[in-house]
């Protein structure tokens, strides 16, 4: 039952004794349903994400059948709700946000007699201890039998304090014999590497690796596990997938919003930690890393985490050469007009953060030496949407193609959101009697019709996590490399003033600052 | 020429006036990316509008060649061929594109349309057939085009409520080369299915599986509750005794009593009962999608709301094309079913 991992002790299988039989009814009736009953506990449950996604994800796992027969659901949060008041205000959620339409009768009935609420402090063990009561009795009442999934929802500050009562109130995992214990924790994971890493020694002090689901909400999405698929369950491309074939790689991750009511959380953050850190650096990490032996989701962590590990370090007198940021201005997205960010509200009007930020990346193995990655992102740019795209290298010898023609690279694009699918372009002779080529793009685009939206990220990851599947979630190895290798990126830009912002247009396709990054390299950007 | 609901988001129909230009136009092909031929054979009029349909959805998510054959009799000759594309250039929620050709081939001989079909097939591609004719075997079509399918499907109480189409499968079960079968009717039960497990899922409820005494099924047409009849019997290792009886492997007779009640193709009720305990799954009498599941007696269980999933035509197509082509359990259980119905 427990997820404590220990030390790697070889012992010899023994006979099964009194195991019993398998269900015979089971046979070719593969079940998605999470088997192992628990409790899932909210903290920050009053709060905006627990309202818009994570228990709207609760209700559709539970319409369609995914949910464990005995389940609960517990907020947990410093506003004052009765039980009753609690589940109102979540069916109002439901109402307004759950991707099946308002809650209905029956149904809702019986899963609101699932949850409950606690009011308290974060930092009062009384109330934890009240909340170790109330699951002791959902054990007993709901039959969830002593498994435990906690959920940070709320702002980072209060990770350590939460998870510091967890342990002294006795919620922790070694307190709790009789089933597992698992914590999911929202990002950012620290603010930089310090704060990263002095949360992780307060993580260490309760769970074990095992135990921690670090959710970066993107690698939930259908597109990005397509990678894997496109990479490992063909044969055409990853004879190719290397610095032989490889010319550069860009990774996109556009947005047209602007920083809407994040603007406090937002100033002190910025692109770089918002968005390459985690989403971009980990979509880079599906692309490069080597086949896993295994499908095993510690395999499949092994290889990203060699991946970061292999990244060659930024040097402190190159910053400004391998980086661009950028700050958008006042301009207009869809021909309305926006504010520059330095007007959005909680922005400081005199504001150094990046809402743009691109850097120049290589990795230092045999596969990919030499071969540049590019990657980028940015707010308020011309359309929204991410991409991973492979550049291949020009052909060795021109053999066809008239005068003025132009061979074009080949280019493999892998659009993540909002279109989701794979593109190739290739070279092809235009009809007529001479021998005239250019370039043509064949596509394949995910459908998503069929009158069923693809399952939004959180539902995917909240019950991977509850299954003990982390796949999909960041290993703190993986955390702790990808904010070393973007430090020295943070510690620069913080150290230096950039003079020129706000330097691109709400609209556009960023700064000019990240055109020059890659056509130093005789390269551009693929247009956003 | 026919006309379904999944117009809406076509091309404008090309019209070919000689199958020699049908072939030319599927050559100009726009689609980008195709997973399949899909031959769907229709010859009942009243059920063409529904089956077109839904041919259309499976189109919206799997780009594929359909190749439509219309024997009805009020079907003209020639063929229209449609393309389906996004409906709107930016949306990009609809991406799939898929092209659709219809035939009339009333009057036509058999001969002539195995030939059309096996020219408009492409080559590389899985071929399913999604065969919604009356009857199966001794149906010349049929035979002609199954030759050319590595997928069978069909639906045992798209139509009828009796027992007759699940009757010929298993005839043409022991008939079959290499074709695959998948039954809406059989693919329809495996919510019930895993229902009935998940009663004997707890490892110390398992042994109540082999004290079962009785089975009853109430469904909207017999085939659902053969197949869950037979699925059962042959999952646990029973014989079937009569029509109406098994015998378990200790030689416990066990009856068996299905009634035909409620909506065609729809089960309305499970019952079964071990020696200790009862356990029963209904549909709710207030939302038909979803179950009520429990048990009384010695392991009593409060009744628990399922959900029913996924048993519309076009997921059970979508399954049928995405599972493989063969089911080893279904085969056992149409096996049963055949000695249920013998």
């Amino acid at each position: 039952m427990s997820d404590s991992s220990s030390a790697a002790t070889l012992t010899r299988p023994t006979a099964p004794v009194n195991r019993p039989r398998p269900n015979p009814l089971r046979a070719g009736i593969d079940s998605n349903r999470l088997q192992d009953p628990c409790n899932i506990i909210f903290f920050g449950a009053s709060g905006d994400l627990m309202k818009r996604m994570l228990l709207p994800a609760m209700y559709n796992l539970r319409l369609e059948d995914m949910l464990p027969s005995d389940f609960g659901i517990v907020g947990f949060s410093r506003s004052s709700y009765t039980d009753e008041q609690f589940r109102a205000e979540m069916k109002k959620s439901i109402d307004e946000f759950s991707r099946s339409g308002p809650a209905k009768e029956p149904m809702w009935g019986d899963f609101e007699k699932r949850i409950s609420y606690i009011s308290g402090d974060f930092d009062d063990v009384a109330c934890f201890r009240s909340l170790r009561e109330h699951l002791e009795n959902n054990d007993k009442v709901l039959g969830t039998k002593s498994n435990r999934l906690f959920y940070l929802s709320t702002p980072p500050s209060l990770f350590s304090p939460i998870i510091n009562m967890i342990e002294q109130s006795g919620l922790g995992p070694r307190d709790n014999r009789d089933g597992w214990t698992r914590i999911i924790i929202e990002k950012p994971f620290g603010t930089d590497l310090d704060s990263a890493r002095a949360l992780q020694s307060e993580v260490e002090k309760v769970f074990n690796e095992r135990q921690v689901y670090r959710i970066d909400h993107y690698l939930g999405k259908e597109p990005v596990q397509d990678i894997m698929a496109l990479r490992f369950a063909n044969v055409i491309f990853e004879p190719l997938w290397n610095r032989r074939y490889v010319d550069s790689i860009q990774i996109t991750a556009a947005e047209t919003v602007g920083v809407e009511l994040r603007g406090g959380y937002y100033d002190s953050a910025g692109a770089m930690r918002d968005m390459i850190q985690n989403h971009v650096l980990n979509l880079m990490t599906l692309v490069a890393m080597e086949p896993p032996a295994l499908s095993d989701f510690e395999a499949i962590r092994d290889e990203k985490f060699k991946v970061l590990t292999a990244l060659r370090p930024i040097d402190r007198n190159r910053v400004f050469l391998d980086t661009a940021r950028g700050q958008y201005d006042a301009g207009s997205i869809a021909g309305k007009p926006v504010a520059g960010y330095r007007e959005e509200p909680d922005v400081a009007p005199d504001s150094n953060t990046d809402t743009y930020a691109a850097i120049k990346l290589y990795i230092d193995n045999w596969r990919w030496a030499d071969v540049p990655f590019y990657l980028r992102s940015g707010k308020r740019l011309a359309r929204k949407g991410s991409e991973i795209a492979v550049r291949f290298k020009s052909i060795p010898h021109r053999l066809f193609g008239e005068l003025g023609d132009t061979i074009d690279n080949n280019v493999l694009v892998m659009k993540i959101q909002p279109e989701e699918g794979i593109s190739l372009r290739f070279s092809a002779k235009v009809p007529g009697p001479k021998m005239h080529i250019r370039s043509v793009s064949m596509d394949f685009n995910y459908g998503t019709g069929f009158g069923v939206a693809s399952p939004p990220a959180y539902e995917r990851l909240i019950g991977d996590a509850m299954r003990g599947d982390a796949t999909l979630f960041t290993r703190w190895d993986a955390v702790e490399a990808a904010w070393g290798a973007v430090m020295p990126v943070l510690e620069r830009w913080q150290d230096v003033i950039d003079e020129t912002f706000p330097n691109y247009a709400a609209g556009g396709q960023g700064p000019a600052s990240a055109e020059r990054l890659l056509a130093a390299d005789g390269r551009e950007w693929r247009k956003i | 020429m026919p006309q379904s609901p999944g117009d809406v988001a076509m091309t404008a129909p090309i019209v070919a006036t000689d199958f020699d230009s049908l072939r030319a136009a599927l050559a100009r092909s726009s689609i980008s990316a195709t997973t399949m031929n899909f031959i769907v054979w229709i010859d009942d009029v009243g059920f063409r509008d529904w089956v077109l349909e839904r041919t259309a959805k499976i189109l919206d998510k799997h780009p594929a060649r359909a190749i439509v054959l219309d024997a009805c009799a009020d079907g003209k000759p020639g063929a229209t061929l449609v393309r389906s594309e996004p409906d709107d250039a930016d949306a990009a929620h609809i991406t799939v594109q898929g092209e659709r050709v219809e035939i009339g081939v009333a009057g036509m001989s058999t001969e002539q349309i195995r030939e059309l079909t096996a020219s408009l097939t492409m080559n590389e591609l899985p071929t399913l057939l999604w065969w919604t004719g009356k009857g199966i075997t001794g149906q010349p079509n049929f035979d002609a085009l199954v030759h050319l399918a590595d997928s069978l499907v069909v639906d045992s109480s798209g139509t009828r409520n009796d027992n007759a189409t699940v009757v010929e499968l298993v005839r043409f079960l022991d008939s079959r080369r290499s074709v695959g079968i998948r039954d809406l009717a059989w693919m329809r039960l495996r919510p019930w299915q895993d229902m009935i497990a998940r009663f004997f899922d707890d490892p110390t409820l398992r042994e109540e599986l082999y004290s079962v005494r009785s089975l009853q099924i109430i469904s909207g047409s017999d085939a659902e509750a053969l197949y869950l009849g037979g699925w059962l019997a042959s999952r646990l290792g029973w014989t079937a005794s009569g029509h109406d009886e098994f015998s378990d492997q200790s030689g416990v007779r066990i009856p068996f009593r299905s009634e035909r009640a409620g909506r065609i193709r729809r089960v309305r009720s499970v019952e079964l009962t071990t020696t200790t305990t009862t356990y029963n799954a209904t549909v709710s009498d207030d939302d038909e999608t979803l179950v009520v599941v429990k048990a009384s007696g010695k392991n009593a269980m409060n009744g628990r709301f399922v959900p029913l999933q996924a048993v519309d035509s076009p997921s059970l197509l979508e399954r049928a094309i995405l599972e493989g082509s063969t089911d080893e359990v279904f085969e056992t259980a149409l096996r049963m079913v055949g000695a249920l119905t013998a």
